[in-house]
């Protein structure tokens, strides 16, 4: 299938003034004020095909919502070049964001002192969305994000979990083909992020909508990333199924075992021991050299056992893994 | 062509509506200015009197002219507050991100700009400039037949235009220095200075600037001199009030050149 999105040798620079500290400094600044070029994103390239949904993590600063301004037409880029469905946003601005749904978690779209329901009407006209189509996707919002329930209300009256719903129904009004979600999920209590997770599944699922989402919640990109891309410091990191990136960044397991016997050694030459505590033993395995059966049925010989269990390894180490990585090489 | 000017005027008219719904929501708000903004400007038309009758008429502008001036400068001002007040605040709208919205919007971004707020309080501007004007008019012997009145739409509406596109041209400075705040109170000052008095009792070579460069003269003077007959000023084929609209215009699309180029150059904000 064709790429939807074509980001090719993307780099964003800016220039910033360096400034001197103090009231010394200041007065400085004014006769002379170093520059210094930043690199927010740094030769980045990928593809992005139909009815993904990509995770765009990492750690602040890192050059993601720099990115999604890029992609999106808001900036323009020092060089490489973006494609929405072929065309570029910086040359046909208009073309390419009638087919894009934006939200930015930390700010909303959607007019404070109004009922919800302006706003939407608003958009409608912007957006020149026929009355047969805005009552479809009306009726579509109403059912994935309970929309009626609160469409009446002044915008500053709602709450977060609430307000965030409204921004993502008004973000799917001219039915986008893609739909960037900027930290969508930040400061969400329990409830208000499953029912994002939820919307963000189906609109997927129903209507074959692409999706990149950035955030820093890793329970968002374990419960609906197919693919991860990472970057760090402007530069793509990793790029790959969530699955394949843990096996690569945390190949460990931990075998939890309770003994059912007295013993001061409970070595096994395939396994680390990184904790003991009366008769339960943490074992640290690589699951490339060994299976969690074979290491417990070698282990069963060995020693009499009560109970175990293998704890998955962690998404957040795998993640911490890559930034760290990174960290160290800057 | 028609459906391009309906879906325009669609989403200009759903936006003033929007505005004015959002400035309804604090009408206590409203007093506030209601009191203020008539006693700004009834003190400012009683010091001219003040001034003339103790002293002398301006330059042969005897009172009622200037209070005809006067007045029309604040039709002019009071229009430009309602619909474009926004543009006092281009630099604040650059430092924080405002323009992504905008640009995230199937929609030209200085359309959307333009028509994305009406101020309700500029109303409140007009209802001194009306007074006083009509009574600049009764003084003056000025008569409101049609023909009058459709010259001095023309000339209110040129006017309101060159204020505007004024603030955009120097607001838009923002996009490359991110403040332009000092110029608003600048261009809000030299505007009340050149516009409300006849530019003739300024030396000649601000009369020429005032023409030429920054042509704030087409929005009372000129056009009042050929409403009151006045001849006392640089001679040139300007007394037909038809320039003060063909200036606000021209203004008006450098404005459009200009914000456009600086938009390029829009850097957003932090996340």
């Amino acid at each position: 299938m064709m790429a939807i999105i074509e980001v090719n040798e993307l780099v964003k620079e800016f220039k910033v003034k360096k400034k001197k500290k103090g009231l010394r400094g200041a007065i400085l600044n004014l006769f002379y004020a170093e520059k210094m070029i930043v690199r927010a994103v740094d030769n980045i390239s990928f593809d992005i095909k139909q009815g993904e949904i990509v995770g765009y993590i990492g750690p602040n600063g890192a050059g993601k919502s720099t990115t999604v301004k890029m992609m999106s037409g808001i900036l323009h880029p020092t060089s490489g070049s973006v494609m929405i469905d072929g065309i570029s946003p910086q040359s046909n601005r208009k073309k390419v964001v009638a087919q894009l749904g934006v939200v930015f978690g930390q700010r909303t779209q959607l007019y404070w002192d109004l009922r919800l329901g302006e706003s939407f009407e608003l958009l409608k006209r912007i957006y020149n969305i026929d009355h047969k189509t805005y009552k479809k996707n009306l009726d579509l919002m109403d059912k994935v994000l309970k929309i009626n329930t609160i469409i009446n209300r002044p915008v500053r009256q709602l709450s977060l979990g609430q307000r965030m719903r409204g921004d993502l129904a008004a973000a799917m009004l001219h039915s986008p083909k893609i739909l960037f979600l900027d930290e969508p999920t930040i400061g969400l209590d329990i409830e208000a992020k499953h029912s994002v997770r939820n919307f963000i599944r189906q609109i997927n699922r129903e209507l074959g909508i692409t999706v990149i989402l950035t955030t820093h919640d890793l329970d968002d990109v374990q419960q609906l990333c197919n693919r991860l891309i990472v970057i760090n410091d402007g530069k793509k990191i990793e790029d790959g199924p969530l699955d394949i990136l843990i096996d690569k960044m945390a190949p460990y397991r931990l075998l939890v075992v309770d003994m059912n016997e007295e013993n001061t050694d409970f070595s096994h030459e395939a396994a680390q021991i990184i904790k003991t505590e009366g008769q339960r033993v943490w074992y640290r395995f690589e699951k490339n050299k060994i299976t969690a059966s074979q290491l417990i049925s070698e282990l069963s010989k060995k020693y009499a056992i009560k109970d175990i269990s293998v704890e998955e390894p962690d998404i957040e180490e795998a993640i911490r893994e890559i930034y760290k990585l990174t960290y160290c090489r800057l | 062509m028609s459906s391009n000017v309906k879906y325009h005027l669609s989403v200009s008219s759903c936006f003033a509506r929007m505005a004015i719904q959002r400035q309804l929501e604090y009408p206590s708000f409203l007093v506030s200015w209601l009191l203020m903004i008539p006693i700004q400007y009834f003190a400012g038309i009683l010091m001219l009197k003040v001034i003339v009758e103790k002293f002398q008429a301006l330059n042969g502008w005897t009172f009622p002219q200037l209070a005809f001036v006067y007045g029309l400068g604040l039709l002019s001002h009071g229009l430009m507050v309602v619909l474009f007040i926004q543009s006092w605040n281009i630099g604040g709208m650059v430092r924080h991100g405002e323009f992504d919205r905008m640009l995230l919007r199937p929609a030209n971004v200085f359309f959307q700009f333009a028509v994305m707020h009406i101020n309700f309080i500029g109303l409140i501007d007009l209802i001194p400039g009306v007074i006083i004007f009509l009574y600049g008019c009764d003084l003056a012997g000025f008569h409101l037949g049609p023909i009058n009145i459709i010259k001095l739409l023309l000339v209110v509406v040129g006017g309101a235009l060159i204020r505007g596109a004024f603030f955009i041209i120097t607001g838009s400075i923002a996009f490359w220095t991110k403040s332009s705040e000092s110029l608003v109170g600048f261009s809000l000052n030299l505007m009340q200075r050149s516009a409300m008095y006849p530019l003739s009792i300024y030396p000649y070579i601000i009369q020429m600037v005032l023409t030429f460069i920054i042509p704030f003269g087409f929005i009372c003077f000129y056009p009042a001199c050929d409403f009151l007959g006045q001849n006392d000023r640089i001679m040139l084929p300007l007394d037909f009030v038809g320039w003060t609209p063909l200036v606000g215009g021209a203004m008006f699309v450098l404005a459009n050149k200009l914000f456009n180029m600086g938009l390029k150059n829009y850097e957003s904000s932090g996340s």
